[in-house]
């Protein structure tokens, strides 16, 4: 799970599926998916989204998506 | 000759449209600044070039993704230019990929090489040529370096793609692509293997389309023949997905072969996002600069320079003016018209240019520097709980400079529940326009505290905002789906050239307007004003102006303002709220040195005034804004839904004010 992951940390996308498809398909479009690596950039507080970097590209999504995306860490 | 710009969003192209043509079109650091399709003609007159929305591919999400894809199966582009930023060119190529399978003549313009190298990238522009097989030409936009090669390029060399298919997506869905081609050959002008592809991909405008030219049951059978097959062959999950592989696999071919990498400096980017997005800091550090913009804006830089300006126009400019009027033995009438009318009506607005320019720097140094995507994230959290998404903070923000670019701006949110709330909710935003009224009363009534009661205006419009979006969304705009995924751009440094452009660019909008808008609203109040049904040059009272006002003016008594000027400024309102300003100087025109401001004392308390800003807030959008309601909800129904609450809640707002304030014994 994603927020077994905190601020710095980095990681490597192994299971996307569980994800809404718009939420998916709008990361597929940013080239976020699986296989991809990313490093997790800040968390906001009280459940708020939080900012990931893929490639050098820094992205933000929603909590509640980003835990049912699986990684693992390297 | 025409080219069309196309590219994933943020990458610069209209930076380099802007640079190409000579024209200014809006431009700001995040994704989805351009929502509609531009026209522009080249400097050198070789041709038209047209500017779209940024998209990711060709099978779109959201509303300005639309307009591109629409633009594609409907107009008949000949010439592509797809835009690349050289920073995340993986990313960028998936596009360009499509584009090539679009079968048009293509160039590709190279951007932000600069970005690039600064993190170590270097791209082989004539290797990646030669595998693209169409010519690429570095550029940075931003600079307009490698414009005139771009140019020349465009004007010289013919860009048909030299290559065919470079993605080979294997056996089977290549079958798939040779079966749907020959159901949709000799009926389609477009290139048979994109629609095959874009169709396999699940593009609903393309579905559309294809549907309307051949059997849609029989493409349904091969996509889905396929799918069956794939997923049994193959360890994937869908048959986009499998697609989508293909082309990475590609594009990754490519890259190895046409960039090298060297180690970067870190960027600064990184440095400013642990403090500004840090957890405990980003909202504190968003509500100081707000707060700085204000105090800017309305004590410390703003007011003192529009005093100045009213003192030149009040003071040398109408004198001069009315000493040639003596000069040249004007009748009566007209220089009362002139003076009374045009001076006080115009001059009255125009007394606020330096505030307004102010408030579009800041709104510009938001948008240029890539803070504003941050915002967006910042504000996640409790637009979320509103039933609301981040992304529609960004209309909102925009909408504080003018309600119409604000709710344009609604286009890139993707779920149209979402998009019509923020639409609906976007002219709750205090505009620039609404400033000079708050300008005027706070300067009466509230000198002590300026800033701080113009700053508890915008922030009531967005609380009521978040009510309403509460409200609405848990009754009638009712729906589980909400998409909240967001670019955050690199920070880029504001030229100070392309700063005081767009600045100048947004309020040139209001001074243009006090020319024309206001310059003949300002006539017409006038007449309306000198005139009565008594005949001409009545006691004001007894004229047309306060006939009509002292209709609606019953009414507004309740609120504090019961007047019949009060109610003809609002009126005027409707058109445009600088309106509002205009007519309260003609209605109470002094001709020597007391001003409005003190003037205005003796017709309302320091509450009626307050109650008086806060309906003026909310009360109505005004025409153009309503138009553009109109337009991009397309419902009559909306667009009246939209002035109707809006009156409701402004009129029930100043009555709890000044019902409520007079209780606990205001004035
Ligand atoms: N460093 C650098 N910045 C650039 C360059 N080109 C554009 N920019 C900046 O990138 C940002 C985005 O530029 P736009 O022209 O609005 O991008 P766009 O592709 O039209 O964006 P959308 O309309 O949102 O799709 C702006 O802040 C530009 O100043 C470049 O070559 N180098
Ligand atoms: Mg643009």
């Amino acid at each position: 799970m994603f927020t077994s992951l905190k601020a710095g940390e980095k990681g490597k996308i192994v299971d996307i599926s569980h994800v809404g498809n718009l939420v998916k398909r709008r990361l597929l479009d940013l080239g976020i998916t699986e296989g991809s690596e990313i490093c997790v950039k800040c968390v906001m507080p009280f459940g708020g989204p939080i900012m990931i970097e893929s490639c050098g590209q820094c992205v933000g999504i929603r909590r509640k998506e980003a835990v049912q995306i699986e990684v693992e860490r390297i | 000759m025409e080219i069309a710009l196309i590219g994933n969003p943020n990458t610069g192209k209209t930076s380099l449209f802007n640079n190409l043509t000579g024209s200014y079109e809006y431009v700001g650091n995040w994704s989805g600044v351009t929502v509609e399709k531009k026209v522009g003609v080249f400097k050198n007159n070789i041709g038209r070039l047209i500017d779209l929305p940024g998209v990711y591919t060709l099978n779109p999400l959201s509303r300005d993704e639309g307009v591109v894809t629409s633009f594609f199966l409907n107009d008949s582009v000949d010439r592509l230019l797809n835009i690349l930023d050289a920073s995340q060119l993986e990313r960028n190529l998936h596009l360009t990929m499509q584009l090539l399978e679009f079968e048009k003549p293509l160039l590709i313009g190279l951007n932000m090489i600069d970005v690039a190298s600064q993190r170590g990238i270097m791209i082989d522009a004539k290797k990646l040529s030669e595998k693209l097989g169409v010519p690429v030409v570095p550029v940075v936009a931003r600079s307009g370096k490698g414009c005139d090669q771009l140019v020349d390029t465009i004007s010289t060399k013919s860009f048909t793609p030299v290559k065919k298919n470079l993605v080979n997506y294997g056996v089977e869905v290549e079958k798939a692509i040779a079966d749907l081609s020959q159901e949709l050959a000799g009926k389609t002008e477009h290139s048979k293997r994109f629609l095959a592809i874009q169709y396999f991909e699940g593009n609903e405008y393309v579905k559309n389309y294809v549907t309307q030219i051949v059997d849609g049951e029989k493409l349904q059978a091969i996509s889905a023949k396929l799918e069956e097959s794939i997923k049994k062959s193959y360890e994937v999950k869908t048959l986009p997905n499998f697609i989508y592989m293909k082309r990475k696999a590609a594009i990754e071919t490519i890259i190895a072969e046409t960039t090298s990498r060297r180690d970067g400096v870190v960027p600064l980017s990184e440095k400013i996002d642990s403090i500004v997005t840090n957890k405990y800091l980003g909202m504190p550090i968003f509500l100081l600069l707000m707060y700085l913009m204000f105090m800017l804006t309305f004590d410390w830089l703003g007011t003192p320079m529009s005093d100045a300006l009213d003192g030149l126009l009040t003071g040398p400019v109408a004198s001069g003016i009315e000493n040639a009027l003596t000069a040249v033995h004007a009748s009566a009438f007209i220089h009362a018209l002139i003076i009374e009318g045009l001076v006080a009506g115009v001059g009255g607005v125009l007394v606020f240019v330096p505030q307004i320019f102010i408030l579009f720097f800041f709104i510009s140094l938001l948008e240029d520097s890539g803070y504003m995507a941050r915002v967006a994230l910042v504000m996640d959290r409790i637009m979320e709980s509103v039933g609301l998404n981040g992304k529609a903070f960004i209309p909102m923000m925009i909408g504080f400079g003018c309600n119409v670019p604000g709710i344009m701006a609604a286009r890139t949110i993707e779920t149209p529940r979402e998009r019509l709330l923020t639409i609906l909710l976007t002219p709750l935003m205090s505009c620039s326009a609404r400033l000079p009224v708050y300008a005027l009363f706070v300067g009466a009534f509230f000198a002590a505290h300026k800033a701080f009661i113009v700053l508890s205006l915008y922030v009531l419009g967005i609380v009521v905002a978040l009510i309403l979006a509460k409200l609405f969304s848990s009754t009638m705009l009712k729906s589980q789906t909400s998409l909240f995924v967001i670019e955050l751009p690199p920070y880029r440094l504001p030229q100070f050239q392309s700063l005081w452009r767009s600045t100048w660019d947004k309020g040139k909008g209001f001074v243009r307007k006090a020319g024309t808008f206001i310059f003949a609203g300002s006539v017409f109040i006038w007449i309306l004003s000198y005139a009565g049904p008594g005949g001409l040059k009545v006691e004001m009272d007894d004229s047309f102006l306060a006939a009509i006002g002292g209709v609606i003016a019953p009414i507004l008594a309740p609120i504090g303002f019961g007047t019949w000027q009060a109610a003809a400024s609002l009126i005027t309102g409707f058109l445009a709220k600088e309106a509002i300003i205009s007519t309260m100087n003609i209605i109470y025109f002094v001709p020597s040195d007391s001003s409005l401001q003190g003037l205005l004392a003796n017709y309302y308390t320091p509450l009626a005034a307050y109650s008086f800003m806060v309906f003026i807030l909310l009360y109505i959008p005004c025409l153009a804004t309503t138009a553009t309601i109109y337009k991009e909800t397309g419902s009559k129904k909306w667009t009246a839904f939209a002035i109707g609450y809006a009156l409701v809640i402004a009129y029930v707002l100043s009555l709890i004010i000044y019902q409520g304030g007079k209780l606990f014994g205001l004035v």
